[in-house]
């Protein structure tokens, strides 16, 4: 039945013609020489066998309840345009299941579902991320804290204790630092040494310690022995990285030197600077106006308790005795602030920990089990941010894709419609 | 006699009577249709049911230019595949029991009516249709092209090796 090269017709256009396809030239052509050649007879026989035998795949007849239903159904068309509107529901419904049934539908809406909690969920995956990391960071922070330089806490309970995520302030005193015990008082604050220039000292040191538990231990009973205090001190202990200590010290300034040379044994010194500031200027500016503004107020109160006059005049001189014993008092306090500052050097210390060591010997084993663990909590991390968000945006997802999928699936349906045909 | 796009046309203007002739012409090839292609005579006589429902509700949007017949086998096809789609599994599984129960049957009955549609499962799907289409509903290959979104020249091509492979199948029982 193959096309032969002898045959001007092939067995598909015999099958053509037998089908009445075949174009009319061509078909009255086929007709003349199948009067003629045997071999095509042979195949249009063969086409006709075949579509006998095809044919005798008979059905059995339509249930009779098939004719009832659909004039049934045309009947009732035809009387109520109720029943319309409701095989138009029918319709609805008979064009929405082919919908449901697509697979590929589903599986793109699983995708872009998944895709969009995926891309939402990145920014809620840091902040778990951050937020666990500082947690932990916090309470190691202050447990190592309270282990090695622990009992200081409850020493100098009126000393301040920060977490590491805030910045320590170096240099010069905050004001808060006026307040704490130590030798802050007197009417008169003087410099110790009122001859010579005065001067606020600040030294930063910057430690590495091999034994970091007894270095930051030293640190404050090194103050306390050169009968200094601690201002601020922070500690840090993330895991993962070495620990660290950054304090704020007050030394008395004529034991800055000891004190730092004692520091200094700690551990290896990274990196030391000082800086001395002249503040003899503003102290002699500000004991020239304290004084004269005590004269004032000594005239004043001479005046107000010699003199008589008038009522106004004296609620006017009452009044400006109260003012210059407000600018006395505030002088006075910058002045004991000034006064601290050259008494009291400050000193900001950063004791390390000498971690390379530590990496060093840690296991390989360990270190996979730590990533290992790690990994896990960022999974746990990732799939809590994600059912977070899918019960707090999936509704709102599921209605928007619904409304989105809607109008695409018309178009992309309308071409298909057999009305079209 | 009224041709098949008249009725329809009738029909469109309001008459009752030509919606009754076009089912009374159609009733049995529709059922036929449904009924070769699935093996549930229930659901056949169901979707033949819901074809012309959706004939009903569908014909205002029936243009005369394409042939009445096409439009309703067109709907007849959609109905079909919208079938296999839903329930492709289990029209799987039924076909693998009805294919041991055909074989089971064939070897008493001679009936070559089983032999037909036991060989037509062996056909490639696309060619399957196209051989049924015209062997059963009779369609010229212009009306299948139309049905079936492809060039009458693929069309006729697909047909032939139809039938040539529907022949290799019959051949054991013919010979």
């Amino acid at each position: 039945m193959e096309r032969n090269a002898q045959h001007a017709f092939d067995a598909e256009e015999v099958m053509a013609y037998l089908d009445g396809e075949l174009e009319a030239r061509r078909a009255t052509e086929l007709a003349a020489h199948l009067v003629s050649c045997s071999e095509c007879q042979e195949v249009a026989q063969g086409f006709r066998v075949l579509s006998e035998r095809t044919l005798s795949f008979e059905v059995e007849r339509p249930p009779a309840e098939m004719s009832e239903t659909v004039l049934a159904a045309l009947d009732s068309r035809e009387t109520s345009r109720k029943e319309v509107s409701n095989s138009s529901n029918r319709r609805e419904s008979w064009r929405w299941r082919p919908l449901i049934a697509r697979p590929y539908l589903w599986a793109f809406a699983s995708l872009a579902i998944v895709a969009l909690i995926f891309f939402a969920s990145i920014p809620n995956l840091f902040r778990a991320r951050e937020a666990a990391e500082l947690a932990s960071r916090r309470a190691s922070g202050y447990k190592s804290w309270l282990d090695k330089a622990g009992t200081a806490v409850t020493r100098s309970g009126s000393n301040v204790y920060q977490s590491s995520t805030e910045t320590s302030e170096t240099g010069t005193v905050a004001p808060e630092s006026a307040s704490p015990a130590p030798p802050v008082a007197g009417d008169e604050l003087k410099a110790p040494e009122t001859v010579g220039p005065m001067i606020a000292q600040t030294a930063s040191l910057s430690i590495v310690a091999t034994n970091y538990d007894e270095a930051s231990a030293a640190i404050e009973r090194l103050a306390a022995a050169h009968g200094g205090y601690v201002e601020k001190l922070t500690a840090k202990a993330q895991t993962g990285s070495a620990r660290g200590l950054s304090a704020a010290l007050r030394i008395p300034a004529k034991q800055l030197d000891g004190f730092l040379a004692d520091l200094r044994k700690l551990g290896h010194v990274e990196e030391e600077s000082r800086e001395n500031e002249e503040v003899s200027a503003q102290y002699v500016d500000l004991q020239a106006r304290l004084k004269s503004a005590r004269a004032t107020e000594q005239r004043l109160i001479e005046l107000l308790g010699t003199r008589t006059g008038k009522l106004s005049e004296v609620l006017d001189a009452e009044r400006e005795l109260a003012r210059i014993r407000g600018e006395i008092e505030s002088m006075q306090g910058q002045n004991a602030i000034l006064v601290h500052r050259v008494t009291y050097a400050t000193v900001q210390v950063e004791l390390g920990e000498e971690y390379r060591e530590r990496l060093g010997t840690t296991s390989k084993g360990t270190k996979i089990w730590n990533a290992l663990v790690e990994g896990l909590g960022n999974l746990e991390d990732g799939a809590v941010a994600a059912l977070i968000f899918l019960l707090a945006y999936g509704p709102s997802i599921l209605f928007w894709f619904a409304v989105l999928m809607l109008p695409a699936w018309l178009i992309w349906r309308r071409p298909r419609r057999p009305a079209q045909t | 006699m009224n041709t098949d796009e008249q009725l329809v046309l009738e029909f469109q203007q309001g008459s009752r009577g030509a919606f009754a002739e076009l089912f009374e012409r159609y009733r049995e090839p529709v059922y036929g249709f449904f009924r070769r292609r699935l093996e549930n005579p229930g659901r056949a006589e169901e979707l033949a049911q819901e074809c012309f429902l959706a004939l009903l509700q569908n014909v205002k949007r029936y243009e005369p230019r394409a042939s009445f017949r096409s439009y309703l086998y067109g709907i007849a096809i959609h109905l079909v595949s919208a079938e296999r789609r839903k329930a492709g599994h289990e029209i799987a599984e039924n076909e693998k029991l009805d294919n041991r129960a055909t074989e089971e049957n064939a070897g008493e009955s001679r009936d070559a009516g089983i032999w037909v549609r036991h060989a037509l499962k062996h056909l490639r799907k696309d060619e399957r249709e196209i051989l049924m289409l015209r062997e059963y509903e009779q369609l010229s290959y212009e009306e299948i092209a139309g049905l079936m979104r492809l060039p009458v020249n693929t069309v006729r091509s697909r047909l032939f090796r139809a039938r040539m492979a529907l022949k290799n199948q019959l051949m054991p029982v013919k010979d």
